[in-house]
């Protein structure tokens, strides 16, 4: 299997504490600094007016960020853009590190479950959503997080069957 | 690995396999240098491929101008680094779009964008934040459910655009959507189509009353009119060309009060014609056509287009359509069922401000207010199931920036009400106060000044808190916002419109709105609106509450909106807005430096050129690129050990190049490779003109010999030379075209596009 374009999102441990015009000035002032590191920074685009949308999103060269409301569920998801090196368990690696960088520099801010997550994999000619698919990722997954996360215990499941939507596992800690 | 080259190939067109392709290799051509900058984005923009704010590498992070700093310094036009994250305009006539497109649109958002679509005020689509090495897939997956990009920007006829509800208006005289299908298809890529200095917009409209099709601000624009002739009913259009907004808006001009619909396509391609040959190409603020109406005069520039009509050959597609028009039908998926049942709560609200009931009896339209033209992957999902299940293929997007379904069973209004709430799609007030058009302003667009979304976004929410209690006059107002002066939100023909703009105070910038008032939605854009003055950005909400307020308290009876502004008069409307007009110091209210929904101090910094704008790219020279990214290929073909596809490139580049000088003294050339070796060998070889300078009458030999003898048999050594030889004959044309350029006798020439 081999895709680039994975994404994954934190969801925020305490939904209602989310305001999400804050992340506006948030994530400017990341751009000032230019704060994500292997990233180039470059604008905010305001989406709160779409219910259950992208929030508001942070555009980089490398991949986008947003404090994301899909399914009502604010939380902080990044998606790869640009290819990355190495082997798809590598590309999963430099993402999930991506965005574990970005819940760290929002801390103080919210907190994010790193029992509960989402990787997807943003990618319908190489990652169709069936089971096929989900078997090959799995075993992908399971050795990033590894490689992340150390032996912690997960379990993975397909997160819709839908197969016009994106394969998404869900990541659940035991 | 898979490709979606592979996968898809047999789903597309060929023509659409063979065009993406080739626009493939010129990103290819372009990344190794070997294509022109300037070429390069024209080729992109008729794609639809388009810049973005911040592509030029700088950005003001509201402390200072920052570099960004790509990895690389390529460009993918002046000023216009490669990397930086782009546009992608989707082209979709009349703003007809299928579920199956509809779920193609949504993905293609998700895995190139950033997961949502845009409606725009020309009912197409864009994706923002595209890489623009993304593009050729996102073009082949849009190809194979039959959407092209092909001339969303650059100088070409843009999207053909008609009234959302054309088929199912009570009003409308008939349903001009096959003949926007048609325009559309007959003019995408026609030669004639190509040598304009700025775009050409067309519209329909199935009647004069209403505004749907918005005719009168449009470079041509048809209404649909019939009349009686031998006890027999004949369709036609009443036609207008040289509308347009823009800074300076323009009526547009009658052209022909019955113009019969067989002669709608010769003569939208003998407008073409007089526009291509006679607009202006280089400055190009006073290069659309209406200009060139207005210089000419209407009486004069009828009187050429008549007489171009005259020497056009007859193409069997000028009536080849009109058959499918008769038949044209569309389909609905259910019975029609009156209204019944259950309504659940906030139906009636919904109802009265979305719902049109159609001619068609039992058959409705639900209009989905997208706030600010936007909604998601998984909302745009979710809705062509909707359409699966309530409407068929019955889709289409509004100039308002909505989305409507159309033939809806009314018994299924309350369902499909629960399931658009369910999406967070069922807002009520389209068409109201409250449904805010805007254009890009300065979130994307390289030419905003102010946040034309930022102020909307505002304007809408401050609104919808109140709608149902406003007062009725009120509440069908329309209010339409741009970023700049150059007006696609259509500030021009809204009763409150509004455009950006900018003002220093003390040492600052403050971003301030031009109030724009009583201009005319109705009537196909009836009326353009009056310039108050200009009002911060911050006051602009109270403008609205203030005018609002007094056209409720003062208007005469059953006075207008329109009527009230031309009554009251500019001077005391100005009156009015006086204090909203003053700036505190900065020391006092610091948020009136900043603009709507953007933290950052102001600044104007951040402007950019319209996409080559000053740049001037002769059709030759665009042609010509065109016959290097062939001989490209035949060198890719020729390395795969494909000879005879090597050497069939190579040829048709070498016909292309010597085409692309024979158009600049007999533009209609037919594009047959005997005609074009005929008329190239009579023009430019016996008279000696490609030899004047580079011995270039040699290389034309190599032309003439492959067309006169082509080979019996393909082998490296004959597709290498063929090859070889075609790259050198391309040489010599180029050198023959500056040669002559410099002369000053080298010709039309195409002006790259400014505004989206
Ligand atoms: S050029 Fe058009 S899209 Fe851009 S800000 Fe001006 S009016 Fe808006």
């Amino acid at each position: 299997m081999e895709v680039q374009r994975f994404g994954v999102k934190f969801f925020v441990a305490d939904p209602p504490s989310v305001r999400l015009h804050d992340f506006i000035q948030i994530f400017h002032g990341w751009i000032q600094k230019q704060t994500v590191e292997n990233h180039l920074l470059i604008d905010v685009h305001n989406y709160s007016h779409i219910h259950n949308g992208p929030g508001i999103l942070l555009v980089a060269h490398e991949g986008n960020f947003s404090m994301d409301m899909a399914d009502g569920l604010p939380g902080l998801l990044y998606c790869r853009k640009t290819p990355t090196t190495g082997t798809p368990v590598d590309h999963l690696e430099t993402i999930l590190k991506s965005a574990l960088q970005a819940c760290n520099l929002l801390e103080g801010e919210v907190r994010f479950r790193m029992d509960d997550f989402l990787l997807l994999a943003n990618d319908r000619l190489n990652a169709p959503n069936d089971d096929e698919c989900f078997s090959q990722l799995k075993p992908i997954v399971s050795d990033a997080l590894e490689r992340v996360f150390g032996h912690t215990k997960y379990t993975l499941t397909r997160h819709s069957e839908n197969p016009k939507e994106r394969l998404v596992v869900r990541v659940a800690g035991n | 690995m898979p490709t979606w080259k592979e996968k898809l190939s047999i789903t597309m067109e060929p023509q659409l396999v063979e065009e993406i392709d080739a626009f493939e290799s010129q990103i290819a051509l372009r990344r190794s240098g070997k294509l022109d900058e300037k070429i390069f984005a024209e080729t992109r923009l008729r794609r639809g491929v388009y810049g973005q704010r911040y592509d030029n590498g700088h950005r003001n992070d509201g402390v200072r101008t920052q570099e960004l700093n790509f990895s690389s310094d390529l460009t993918k036009g002046p000023d216009t680094l490669w990397d930086a994250p782009g546009m992608q305009r989707i082209k979709i006539p009349f703003g007809g779009v299928t579920p199956d497109q509809m779920d193609t649109l949504a993905d293609l958002a998700e895995e190139y964008s950033d997961s949502v679509l845009h409606v725009t005020t020309r009912q197409d689509f864009q994706l923002h934040y595209v890489h623009i090495d993304d593009t050729p897939n996102l073009m082949r997956r849009l190809a194979a459910v039959g959407i092209t990009t092909r001339e969303a920007c650059g100088n070409s006829v843009r999207n053909v655009t008609a009234c959302p509800l054309a088929g199912v208006c009570h009003g409308e005289v008939f349903d001009v959507t096959p003949y926007a299908r048609a325009t559309a298809k007959f003019l995408l890529g026609h030669p004639d189509a190509q040598g304009f200095g700025r775009k050409f917009k067309i519209a329909f409209s199935g009647c004069r009353e209403r505004a749907c099709g918005l005719v009168n601000m449009h470079d041509m624009g048809g209404i649909a009119v019939t009349r009686t002739e031998n006890g027999m009913e004949k369709r036609g259009f009443e036609l207008y060309v040289g509308g347009g907004l823009g800074a300076v808006p323009h009526d547009a001009k009658l052209f022909e009060p019955f113009l019969p619909e067989e002669e709608l396509l010769p003569t939208a391609q003998a407008v073409a014609r007089v526009f291509a040959r006679l607009g202006e190409k280089k400055n190009r603020a006073a290069a659309r056509i209406k200009f060139l109406v207005a210089k000419l005069g209407i009486e004069e520039f009828r009187r050429l287009v008549l007489e171009e009509r005259k020497t056009m050959v007859p193409d069997p597609r000028w009536t080849g359509y009109l058959p499918e028009v008769a038949e044209f039908k569309e389909n609905p998926l259910k019975e029609p069922v009156p209204l019944n049942g259950q309504r659940p709560e906030g139906f009636e609200k919904w109802y009265s401000t979305n719902v049109y009931r159609q001619k068609q009896a039992g058959y409705a339209v639900a209009t989905i207010t997208l706030p600010l033209g936007d909604l998601t992957s998984s909302q745009m999902r979710q809705l062509a199931d909707l359409a699966r299940s309530f409407t068929g293929d019955n889709v289409r997007t509004t100039v308002e920036q909505n989305i409507v379904l159309r033939w809806v069973s009314e018994a299924d209004l309350p369902e499909l009400y629960r399931e658009l709430v369910r999406m967070g799609l069922g807002e009520p007030g389209a068409g109201t106060i409250v449904d805010v058009t805007a254009c890009p302003g300065t979130d994307t667009c390289k030419l905003g000044i102010a946040s034309s979304r930022g102020l909307a976004a505002e304007i809408r929410t401050r609104l919808a808190a109140k709608l149902f209690t406003l007062d009725e006059a009120v509440k069908n107002l329309h209010i339409k916002i741009s970023g700049c002066f150059n007006s696609c939100g259509q500030h021009h023909i809204s009763d409150l419109g509004f455009y950006g703009t900018s003002r220093t105070i003390g040492n600052r910038k403050v971003p301030h709105f031009q109030v724009v008032l009583g201009g005319k939605w109705e009537d196909n854009a009836g009326a353009y609106g009056l310039a108050i003055g200009t009002v911060p950005s911050k006051s602009i909400p109270e403008v609205i509450e203030r005018i609002t307020g007094r056209y409720v308290r003062d208007r005469n009876g059953n006075e207008t909106f329109q009527e009230f502004i031309k009554r009251i008069g500019k001077q005391e409307l100005r009156g009015m807005l006086e204090n909203l007009m003053q700036v505190p110091a900065y020391e006092k209210d610091r948020s009136f430096y900043s603009d709507w929904g953007d933290p950052r101090e102001f600044t104007i910094g951040d402007l950019g050129m319209g996409e080559c704008a000053g740049e001037v790219v002769s059709a030759a020279q665009f042609d010509l690129a065109d016959a290097e990214r062939l001989v490209f290929e035949g060198q890719l073909h020729l390395d795969s050990g494909d000879y005879a596809q090597a050497d069939a490139l190579a040829y048709r580049a070498m016909i292309q190049a010597a085409l692309s000088l024979v158009k600049t003294q007999f533009q209609s050339v037919r594009n047959d490779s005997d005609t074009v070796v005929s008329e190239f060998r009579a023009r430019f070889y016996d008279t000696n003109i490609l030899g004047d300078r580079y011995a270039g009458n040699k290389f034309a030999q190599y032309l003439f010999r492959r067309h006169d003898s082509p080979p019996h048999e393909h082998t490296l050594d004959r597709a290498r030379r063929i090859v070889e030889e075609a790259q050198l004959f391309i040489e010599a044309v180029y050198a023959c075209h500056d040669s002559l350029t410099e002369r000053g006798s080298a010709p039309i020439s195409i002006k790259a596009v400014g505004k989206p």
